[in-house]
């Protein structure tokens, strides 16, 4: 089933939305993903977020709560 | 890859380039030095403490470097800002310990000053380059130490061993965003009386 991976629909939000979907919850209820590299997480990144480049997100999936909405960049 | 894993995923387009509020720096280890990982909850307050007192001394020492006077009354306020985080933290201290501190008494003998963030003052005024004769870039910095704090505090909450300290970690960062909030509506309201 690995098509599925590239047909799920993803939403996407702006910063504004994104900035909102923050305001209005506990920092606890959702997860920010960092997928850059450590580099460009350092140069700057949004506050709160977990940084897991993308080439490890795939043996790192664990450290990501299912259960939580999880916002990307 | 995580939508169909079955997360709940969304995508913030445009990332950081187009992040308009303030952003943290550093390395996810910035600042955990700070951090065991095997605080107790009242050592976790503690390290808290000495953080707001670290910041409330950063304030006080640029309100004699700058000249404006709205400026050195907008540090005398934030300063003033910290001393009532502070005494959250003391609160919650006392509580948990059922001892008595005072401010100035646990300022003394419990916490040795450090910077709020994990980033020291020289670091703060490389990255963020405030114009220290602005009111508008000193909310703005202070606001983006507050984004530092509460991204510190987050990692910090990953590492904690201690389910109890984890989860006073957890409410410090939360409401280091609410002082960011605070502070933008402190913005707002300069905005209004420039």
């Amino acid at each position: 089933m690995r098509w599925k991976q590239f047909l799920t629909p993803v939403k996407s939000l702006d910063a504004a939305e994104a900035r909102d979907f923050m305001q209005t919850r506990s920092a606890e209820s959702f997860t920010i993903l960092d997928v850059r590299q450590p580099e460009e997480y350092q140069a700057g990144h949004l506050p709160g977020a977990k940084l897991i480049p993308l080439p490890e997100l795939s043996e790192r999936l664990g450290e990501i709560n299912p259960q939580k909405p999880t916002l990307v960049y | 890859m995580l939508a169909g894993k079955g997360y709940q995923v969304y995508n913030i387009s445009g990332g950081i380039k187009k992040w308009d509020s303030p952003a943290a720096y550093g390395l996810p280890e910035q600042g955990l030095e700070l951090f065991s990982g095997h605080e107790s909850p009242q050592e976790t307050l503690t390290v808290a403490f000495a953080l707001e007192e670290g910041l409330r001394e950063f304030y006080l020492s640029m309100r004699k470097q700058v000249q404006n006077n709205d400026v050195k009354q907008l540090f005398s306020r934030l300063a003033a800002i910290e001393i009532k985080h502070q005494e959250r933290l003391l609160n919650e201290y006392n509580a948990l310990s059922g001892e008595a501190w005072t401010h100035e008494t646990f300022a003394a003998k419990q916490a040795a000053p450090a910077m709020e963030g994990g980033l020291t003052t020289a670091e703060y005024l490389r990255i963020f380059d405030p114009d220290l004769e602005s009111t508008a870039d000193i909310v703005s910095l202070a606001m983006s130490i507050e984004a530092q704090a509460f991204d510190l505090y987050q990692r910090a909450a990953e590492i904690g061993s201690n389910p109890h300290s984890r989860s006073v970690l957890k409410r410090i960062a939360e409401e280091e965003r609410t002082h960011m909030a605070q502070l933008g509506k402190l913005m707002a309201q300069l905005s209004d009386d420039g």
